[in-house]
């Protein structure tokens, strides 16, 4: 069984150079100084390493591992560096693996599928809300495809391959299952029992994490199903839901998505998309291995059902129901995470669709219609460029956050965050929404609200703790004596601070964004139960997952230097 | 003859492409802080007309 061809020298350098200058253009505020905060993307100069970050107590693990990889990057490379890396090699890795993958012979079409790749309307919104990991996964998709096809190949050292690729996916729950998914339906066979059960137990090591972090918290596994309704899919335009999935778009935020998408014409622009993408289907089938085709068909067909379930009549039902009885079945409410397996082939199939059409056209004249190809996503899309047109943009954390964080330090204690709420609004980063910094600045257990308002809808967050101190304060108790040792307020935020859940304690510092309260009689550590074996399970995973992808590194560089 | 009219039609389609590409880009590039500040404004006068919260209030994730 063979493997495309892949680039030559000179189509590599262009790719990358390709790729970098799309980086530039869509990153170009984060050349300032400082840290952009947008939702849920959230740096700080020096994350601590907390068991809250590895293996959460009380909440679900939804950024386990990456978190706890953060921490221990953050060590030795400041945050805003770290947030700089992440987001540029989502932007060239997802750019050059489109156009390596591509099966080819002709420079412009792995331009085409680069371009085109890198500038999806999914990979706006999941950039514009904050979503960093999942754009490690989505940069990685098209490497553990190639690294799959290797291994179905059979080829010598592919699967130490395969682990590197899906290494950068495996840093948040979804980018997991993304991977395992792609490799599971690429790998499997009967003839390949030994490196499908290889792969296959690498993948689940590097999901592990997350799993057992899932299987050691108190939070349980289920949650509250009104978000399936906040977070299905939406219309960003006349032609629905299921037109803006189709575009790989269709996020349930508004303020995530970019301008352009509520075009009247993007829906034409995503049906002349489709028919392409149609016209390459053909090429992609024959120039693949047999069956390749038909099983990346299948991952984009589940990408895009699992992105349709909250819309969808009938399946929408289903997912509330599981999502309030089924252990993790949480993880498919914001189901348009998964559209990232659809765009894969789809782009490909786009990129190969351009060129059968040019393919009998005189030459000049094709790389003319290649080159306009390569133009019509940032045509539909311009508002990407610049950090979502100016939506992305460093700020400094004041210099109050630091001092808070010293005393802190100094003396242990659980942190409550007020007022109660998940997300802030702060003066020194205006206009942006940001999920509260607080837990990753101090090196504190902090303690913030988990609720989530979208819209009129409230979704229940999973912190037992947390709910047991929002109905003391509901019903105008203090937080003293609660087992807080510090309280911090939070200015800039609208909802109030009634000084009656202040009272006995005293104000250690008062500044323009942060006032910090101290609770002299409160324990120094404030716990249900103390760290258990299930934290230590939660530590050995990490760890067992850590090994795995330093034993796969090791193995790689052994052998003789490759293109990538 | 075919063939140049093909040329132009694509060379316009391409260049069209270009200019709605570079003047997309060039609109973002120029984005400032106050078109930030007013496109946050319109975004809260259009949720108070719709009935909707303001969401850019630091309790609300986000709105639909």
């Amino acid at each position: 069984m063979s493997v495309p061809t892949g680039p030559t020298r000179r189509e590599r350098w262009l790719l990358y150079a390709v790729a970098a200058v799309v980086a530039a253009v869509v990153l170009a505020p984060l050349a300032a100084p400082g840290y952009a905060l947008l939702y849920d993307m959230v740096f700080v100069p020096r994350q601590p390493l907390t068991w809250q970050l590895v293996a959460p107590a009380d909440s679900l693990p939804r950024a386990v591992p990456m978190d706890a990889l953060v921490s221990l990057v953050t060590q030795v490379v400041p945050g805003w560096l770290v947030q700089r890396l992440a987001l540029g090699g989502a932007v060239v890795f997802a750019a050059v693996g489109a156009g390596y993958l591509v099966p080819t012979e002709r420079r412009a079409t792995r331009v085409v599928a680069a371009v085109g790749y890198a500038w999806t309307p999914y990979l706006a919104e999941r950039l514009l809300i904050g979503q960093w990991g999942l754009l490690l996964a989505y940069a990685a998709l098209p490497w553990i495809v190639r690294a799959a096809l290797r291994v179905r190949a059979g080829q010598p050292g592919a699967l130490p391959r395969l682990v590197l690729a899906a290494a950068p996916a495996a840093i948040t729950p979804t980018g997991g299952l993304l991977a395992f998914a792609a490799v599971a339906l690429l790998v499997a066979g009967r003839e390949r029992r030994r490196s499908t059960a290889l792969a296959m137990g690498a993948l689940l090591a590097l999901n592990a994490p997350w799993l057992v972090a899932a299987l050691v918290t108190g939070a349980g596994g289920t949650s509250d199903p009104a978000g399936v309704q906040a977070f299905a899919a939406r219309a960003e335009n006349w032609a629905g839901p299921l037109a803006a999935l189709a575009g790989t778009g269709g996020i349930w935020s508004a303020q995530a998505t970019p301008g352009s998408r509520a075009g009247a014409l993007v829906p034409l622009a995503t049906l002349v998309l489709l028919l392409v993408a149609a016209v390459g289907a053909g090429p992609l089938r024959r120039r693949l291995p047999a069956g390749v085709a038909l099983r990346l068909g299948v991952l984009a067909a589940g990408g895009l059902l699992l992105a349709a379930l909250g819309v969808l009549p009938g399946t929408a039902d289903a997912l509330r129901w599981a999502v309030l009885h089924v252990p993790g079945a949480g993880l498919l409410r914001d189901g348009q995470k998964f559209l990232a397996g659809y765009a894969l082939p789809l782009v490909l199939c786009a990129a190969l669709g351009v060129e059968r059409l040019v393919s009998r056209w005189d030459r000049d004249l094709a790389l003319l219609v290649l080159a306009g190809a390569a133009l019509l996503p940032v045509a539909v899309m311009p508002d990407l460029a610049f950090g979502g047109a100016g939506r992305l943009r460093p700020v400094s954390y004041p210099a109050d956050w630091r001092l808070v964080a010293a005393v802190t330090a100094e003396e242990p204690g659980v942190v409550l965050a007020l007022p109660l709420s998940a997300y802030r609004a702060y003066p020194w980063n205006p206009d942006r929404m940001v999920l509260d910094p607080l837990p990753r600045y101090l090196s504190a257990e902090v303690l913030t609200d988990d609720t989530l308002r979208v819209g009129d809808v409230t979704v229940a967050g999973e912190n037992p703790r947390i709910r047991e101190l929002r109905r003391l304060l509901r019903d105008g108790r203090p937080v003293a004596g609660t087992g807080v040792r510090w309280v911090v307020v939070q200015r800039g935020s609208t909802e109030a601070v009634d000084p009656a859940w202040l009272a006995g304690l005293e104000k250690v510092h008062e500044g323009p964004a942060l006032t910090l309260y101290r609770d002299p009689n409160a324990p120094p550590v404030w716990r249900r139960s103390p760290p258990g074996p299930g934290r230590w399970a939660a530590v050995g995973a990490f760890t067992g997952a850590l090994l795995v992808v330093a034993f796969a590194a090791l193995s790689v560089l052994r052998r003789r230097p490759t293109p990538w | 003859m075919r063939k140049a009219l093909t040329l132009l039609v694509s060379g316009l389609v391409a260049a069209l492409l270009g200019v709605l590409a570079l003047g997309g880009l060039a609109a973002a590039a120029t984005a400032s802080a106050a078109e930030a500040r007013d496109s946050a404004k319109s975004a809260r006068e259009a949720a108070q007309k719709a009935g909707k919260p303001d969401p850019f209030t630091p309790e609300i994730y986000g709105t639909r």
